[in-house]
Order: structure tokens, then sequence, then C-alpha cells
């Protein structure tokens, strides 16, 4: 319609005459995100949003899906109970896409149509979330007929797109990564990987939290361990898989079981809790469940167990797993880094580096590749990114 | 105009595709030994250097780091990168003497961070001061050594005129030495835009040597005349001394197969409007094949357990307030998860290291093609 | 791929007898050469101008790339084909 932000008011309404002009209120808006947010927690550890206002993604919530459906159900099952949860929160049903990456997940969003038509003021009651969901595998597909502009914010690089001919996501997909990188320089490796349906951007919840706690009632209550393994064994596979997606460890575990006392004698408690350190931290649920099973195996609880709650601690990345971008060098790049710093300090550090491309299309050959030396010694390896200036 | 060919793996995990199936063809072990030293020896232009760039791409496909010990002061980086190198996996160090290289590869070697090792001498002669050629021999051979313990690709780029004491111990240590000699300029018209060479092996340590294969190289110049250098009967060979143009045969009927364009996507684009007089197509040319990479994990595993629970947390809302329909978007886990029991009893697929852990060659990448 | 000489060394070319290029001189060597590509680059004319001549050339050993530095005169190698 050509409305954009930051026009006069005026102007607008006279492009859109039907449109309904909301005075903005920055800080209810990013109240209510909070409190959206707050709700989603329950749902999933791993949350992400723009909660500042004034950013142009504001609104934008990511969840992570890993592991959840264990919990709550099937993907289209989960969006439906969060928008119920979200009705009365959040101005309208939210726009919810699901995909395989965090970019192809967004441009699901952004591709659904409102299920409600346009916002209206009043929050409704209970309406059903629109969704769109790209099938495994098909992220690649999805995003192919999609605007190349929207591979990237930088409207340099926008501008470098259209001058290639490249209009569609399919089409830089189709070239090979060389290419791409050889005219848009290091960017090009991430333009590429993000067309192609590969995840580029490690996902970085809102809140690391310092606790992940989750807890499932069983009923009827178990009378034995057995029957708990059932259930530990999703509650400990949910958190290993949100784990994993995350590059984290635990290093501790706890588990509080309720006991139905109906039919115990007297002194039993009301619940049992069995904390447990881990060996080493682990984003291994099997292994954790495995482990809280031998204690209670060992020290059974005296009652059958009506609610099993689950909290990890301790949380913090596992080693190795820095770097988002799945190549296989990137389990590595701690100890090149240090090596290559005892080179430099041994050689000299202009004698350590890597090549980068600086301008590719600049007219001399000498022009097009800068040299980028280790950085000096007390700082952080560079692990082998070829990355921004520093 | 063709996707670029994705060249089956060598049969054995102990080598690496050179990148072309008919080098591959006659080498032991179906290409580049892992843990040995190959030497490669060609005089002028004759191909070695794209050999090497690509056995340098084809190493970090397979996952690899590879270090660049660069004395030659040549390599072209907008080049490497168009032909499938990783820069951000290529250090490069770059030693002022012949023996300043030794020291910085021994020191890589000992530490086993890297998975090649190039080493570029140069064209000029080696900076001779300090060591005599016989003590620089022995440094080599220690090297070679430390690379067969290390399990690293050792790859020497050998220029004609090094000293018979340093060519001699080369010889000795590697475990493959191939000798590049050009056959033919390939021409479009009255440029040359290529060349036929013929790569002979003059020592095996897996398989029989003297054996040869016959490689097309087309440089590309990565503009709209690069289109032409698919259609092959527009290419002639030319052979003779001086390269002058001699009566030649049509280029087609070579042995082996033109492995596939990777400049033509930019055919037909000329990037920016820049008013020059530019030989057709640009000024940069490009050799003309692909490294092969590893296919992404599957980014997606179906989990069709389906489980009735209720969220814990509970919150009044606040008042309703202005502004746009948020946007909700949820990631799907990856399929490289190591494998679950789910609850209906099926076990969903493990992950597979991709690539070589801390000093292992198993060698993964290398099964199978992507 | 060709390789891309840092310092673009100098080199001494002889001309044959049309004005042609017709051999270059580098490393100690002499290569006869036959011209099969040229042109010309210049640029940033308002600040260092740059005007080079670019002759591809094809010798006995070498194809190869060199250029005449109009703004000094000098013959400079910048690429080696391998």
């Amino acid at each position: 319609m050509g409305v954009r932000l930051g026009m006069p008011l005026g102007a607008a309404h006279r492009l859109a005459p039907e449109a309904l002009f909301l005075d903005p209120d920055p800080a209810a808006d990013a109240a209510a995100l909070e409190a959206a947010l707050e709700r989603l927690a329950g749902f999933s550890p791993g949350l992400a949003a723009e909660t500042d206002a004034s950013m142009p993604g504001f609104g934008r919530v990511e969840v992570q899906l890993d592991g959840l459906e264990r919990l709550w159900g099937s993907e289209t099952v989960i969006v439906r109970r969060i928008g119920e949860a979200m009705a009365g929160i959040l101005p309208g049903p939210p726009l919810a896409g699901i995909g395989g990456t965090r970019f192809g997940a967004a441009m699901a969003a952004a591709a659904t149509a409102p299920a409600s038509g346009t916002a209206s003021g009043a929050a409704p009651a209970s309406v059903a979330v629109a969704l769109r969901v790209i099938g495994p595998g098909a992220d690649t597909d999805f995003l192919a007929g999609l605007p190349a502009a929207m591979l990237s914010r930088d409207p340099e690089t926008r501008a470098r797109l259209e001058r290639f001919g490249l209009r569609l996501i399919g089409q830089v997909a189709e070239l090979p990564r060389s290419a791409v990188v050889a005219r848009f320089g290091p960017d090009g490796a991430r333009l590429h990987a993000r067309a192609r349906g590969e995840e580029t951007d490690p996902f970085r919840p809102r809140r690391a939290p310092e606790r992940l706690i989750l807890a499932l009632p069983i009923d009827p209550p178990v009378a034995d361990v057995e029957g708990l393994r059932f259930v530990l064994h999703r509650l400990a596979g949910a958190f290993g898989d949100q784990l994993e997606a995350r590059g984290a460890a635990a290093a501790w575990a706890r588990l509080t079981l309720e006991l139905d006392r109906s039919f115990s004698a007297g002194d039993v408690p009301a619940s049992m809790v069995v904390d447990q350190h881990l060996p080493e931290p682990t984003s291994e649920g099997l292994a954790i469940e495995r482990l809280l099973i031998a204690r209670l195996e060992a020290a059974p609880p005296r009652a059958p167990i009506a609610r099993v709650e689950l909290e990890l601690g301790n949380v913090a990345p596992a080693a190795g797993t820095q770097l988002a971008l799945f190549t296989p060098q990137t389990g590595r790049t701690g100890r090149l880094g240090w090596q290559l710093a005892r080179l430099g300090l041994r050689f000299g550090e202009e004698r350590v580096g890597w090549m980068e491309i600086a301008d590719p299309e600049a007219p001399l050959p000498e022009t097009r590749w800068a040299w980028r030396g280790q950085p000096a010694s007390g700082s952080a390896p560079p692990v082998g990114r070829v990355g921004r200036a520093r | 105009m063709g996707r670029p060919a994705i060249l089956p793996a060598p049969l054995d995990d102990r080598a690496i595709s050179t990148g072309f199936g008919a080098l591959d063809a006659i080498l032991g072990l179906g290409g580049l030994p892992r843990a040995a030293a190959t030497a490669l020896h060609g005089e002028g232009t004759s191909g070695k250097t794209t050999l090497a760039l690509q056995a340098v791409a084809q190493a970090q496909a397979a996952g690899g780091i590879v270090a660049y010990l660069d004395l030659a002061r040549s390599l072209d980086p907008v080049e490497a990168v168009a032909r499938g190198v990783q820069l951000e996996w290529l250090v490069v160090l770059t030693p002022d003497s012949l023996e300043e290289a030794l020291a910085m590869a021994a020191m890589l070697l000992q530490d086993r961070t890297v998975d090649l090792l190039l080493l570029d001498l140069p064209y000029r002669p080696l900076s001779g001061a300090g060591l005599s050629a016989a003590v620089l021999a022995e440094r080599f051979n220690r090297l070679a050594a430390l690379a067969r313990r290390a399990g690293v690709q050792l790859l020497v780029l050998e220029p004609p005129n090094l000293p018979s004491a340093l060519s001699g111990v080369l010889t000795q240590v590697s475990a493959l030495r191939l000798e590049l000699s050009r056959r033919a300029w390939i021409r479009l018209g009255g440029d040359v835009v290529g060349q036929r060479t013929e790569v002979r092996v003059s020592r095996d340590r897996f398989g029989p040597p003297g054996r040869a294969a016959e490689l097309r190289i087309l440089y590309t110049e990565g503009g709209l005349r690069d289109a032409c250098l698919a259609r092959v009967e527009l290419l002639r060979e030319t052979v003779g001394p001086g390269g002058k143009p001699e009566a030649g045969r049509a280029g087609s009927a070579a042995p082996v197969r033109l492995v596939p364009v990777v400049a033509a996507p930019w055919a037909g684009v000329q990037a920016g409007s820049r008013v020059r007089a530019a030989p057709p197509g640009g000024s940069r040319p490009t050799a003309l094949f692909r490294a092969v990479r590893p296919s992404p994990p599957l980014p997606f595993r179906r989990n069709p357990v389906h489980a009735d629970a209720t969220p814990s947390s509970s919150l009044a809302p606040p008042s309703p307030p202005s502004g746009s329909q948020p946007s909700l978007s949820a990631i799907r886990g990856g399929a490289d998860r190591p494998g679950r029991q789910a609850l209906d009893g099926r076990e969903s697929s493990r992950r597979e290291q991709v690539g070589p852990g801390d000093g292992s060659k198993a060698g993964h990448a290398a099964r199978g093609g992507p | 791929m060709t390789r891309l000489l840092r310092e673009h060394p100098l080199i001494e070319v002889e001309l044959g007898p049309d004005g042609q290029l017709a051999a270059f001189r580098w490393n100690g060597r002499r290569e006869q050469v036959e011209v099969c590509n040229r042109w010309r680059v210049e640029e940033n004319w308002w600040s260092q101008p740059i005007s080079r001549d670019y002759f591809k050339v094809a010798g006995q050993t070498w194809l190869a790339l060199l250029y005449l530095d109009r703004v000094d005169g000098s013959w400079h190698l910048e690429r080696l084909y391998d």
C-alpha cells in the first residue's frame, strides 16, 4: 500500500483510508510481549525475541521446538496451545511459522495470512492461530520462490543481489557456494547457507535459564520405578534435545517426586527429592535418565508417584560447540587457535594468518583480497573464521 | 549450463580424491594418500598449481583444515575461492626461507591440528643462507616421517630448478610422485584458454607406477565468454614450439571427461558498470572445476509422538495493548541427534560425526557420495 | 589456476620487428612468446592514476599475464598460469 514507517499520519491516511491507525504505545507493547514470553516459557526453555519496541524485528518470537513434541503434542497442537495461551495477552492471534531454521521459520510466519484480518483494538477471545508449516526438508523449496532481498537486511547486499539479477532466493541457492563468496565476500557464505535452508545463526535464548524445570503429572499414580521410566524418559529427552540444540550441557539434575499417600502409612513423606551431580556435563537425556533411575532403584519411593518434576542445573555451553555453523572443522578451532598463537610467538605474528576476500570486483587484483593476521597475544584466537574488520 | 559434477569418493578412505576422476583412476589408493607425502612436479604451465588447489578444496570438503606454507608468495585467494577453497580453513604461513618453513611445518605436525600441509616451493632460487642442502634434506626426511606418524597429508609443489639434494630427498620421501607436462594449449579463437596436460605417476607406494592420465584445464574469466568454454566444438588444441598456432585438431575426443563449469552462473552478468576496455568477459581468469562438499546434515526430524500435558505456569494477562500483530516462529529440531527411543519404539537416526575428530582420520566424509 | 605474483616483478621485454611483444626475460630466463590477448585497465584517474596494458602471452614454458605500466613505462609479470 505504500505506507512506510515514519510517514506523516496524514499522508498515510490518504494512501490507505480504510486502515485503522492506532496510537503507538511502546511501553504497553513491550509489557505485552514480556507477558507473552513468560507464558511461553512454560512451553519451552528455548525462547528468543526482539523485545526492543523501536527495532524492526519487534514482536517476533522464536520458540525452539526440539523435544517438545514429547510433552505437548505435535507441532500443530503445540502452536494451537500456544495460541490459546496467548489469547488475551496479545492484540490478535500470532502469525506462526514452523521451519527447520530460524530464517525459514521467520519467512513462514511472514508468509502466513492473518486468520482474523487486520488487527483490531480489542483482544479476541479465542481465534485460531494462523500457521504456516514448512514440512521437514522442505525449507529449500519453500524459500526458493521468495524474493532474494529477504536474505539480508543490508541495503548494499540487496542492491548487489539485484545487480546480479538474483531476484529469487532459489537463484542464490542454485549457485555454487564459492561463486557467492567470491562475489559477496565472507557474508556470501551465510547468504548462501540461508538460501539453502541451512542454519546460519545460533539460536540464543533470551534468558539462558539458570534452571531448566519441567513437570508432568502421572494419572493414575505409578507404584514402581519401572512405571516412572516412561515419564522420565520424555522429560529427560526433551531437555536433552533443547540443550543439544543450543550447544549446552547440564552438570546437575534434581528429581522431585510427589507421592500419593492415600494408602500408605503415616510416616511416608509427601515428596521425595533426588539430587544428582552428573559425572560430566552432558546433554544426553538418556544418560541422565539412566542415572536417575539407578538412584531410584537403589532407594525406591515408598508410595505411588503422582507427579514428576525434573530440574537440570549448572547449564553451560558444551565444550567445542561455540560456532553454530555446522561445518566439520568447527569442533577443532580451539586447539587450532592456540597452536597458531604459539607459531606466531615463535616466528612472528605477521607470519601466520588468513587471506580474506575484500572486494572481488576491484579492478586491480592485488586489492581484491586482504591479509588478516593473528590477533595480538592475549586476546582470544580467531578460530579460523574469516570475519569482519576487527 | 550443467550442474557441477559430484565425483564419487575414492573407495579407500586412506585417500582424498584429486577432484579429477581420470587421475583418481590411475592412483593406487584412488586419490592422494592422507597420511603420506605427495610431490607434484611440473615445468611452467603444467597444471600442478591447479591440481594442488583442487586437492586443498577436496581436503577441506572432507572436513579438513589446511595449512599453506607460502614460500612462493603467489596464491590468488579470489581464484582459490572460486575453485572451492574455503579461506577460513586455510591457514597461511609465510616463512622467509625453506629452513623456516620446515620448522613451522614441524610444529604444526607435532600438534596434529591440520590435516593437509601444502608446501609451495618458490620458482626463484631458495634463499640458501644458513643451512646446506644436505642438512635441509635431512630435515625434510624428518618432516615426512612426522607427517606419516601424525597422519597428516603432505603435498609439495616442486619447481623445476630445485637443488638436486632436495629433489633427491623429495623423491625418496614421497609416497606418491606425479609428473605433469603440458601437451597442448586449448584455444578459443586466438586466445589461449586452457591446456591439456598429462599426469604421469612416476612413483606410487600404493600401486603400480608408470600410468598416465590426461586432464583438460580451462581458465575462465568470469564473464560472458565463459559460456563458450563449455561448447567443446568451439575449442581447438594447438601444439608446437613457442605455442605458435599450427594446424590444430578439434578440441574434442580427449580421453578424459571435462570437469564441468563452475563459473557459468555469472554468464550474462556484468558486474558493475565500469567503463574500461577489458578482455571479453573480464580479467580474472579462473580454472574450471568444482570441489566436492559434503551435503549438509538434514535439518529435520519428524517425531510423531503425541502426548497430553498442560503447561504449568499461569499469569494474569495485562490489558491488551495497541500495536501490530506479533509473529511467532517455531524452529524444528534436527535429524542429526543421537538416537532416541521414540515412544512408539522407533529409533530416530544416529548422528554421524562428519569429518575427522581430534586427530583421528576415520574419513567419514569419504564414504559414499552425497 | 593462476599464480598472482605478489610484487608484480619487473621484467624485460623484447619487441619483434613489427613492434609486437616477442619475448620476455624473467628470473634469468628468456621466454619467446606469442600474444594471445590484450586489454587496457585504467583506474583512479582522480588520485593515483593506474594505466596498464595487459598482455596474455603463451610461450614454450609458460602461459603468463604481463603488463606495461603506462605511468612509468615499466613492464611487469602479474600472473603465471599453472
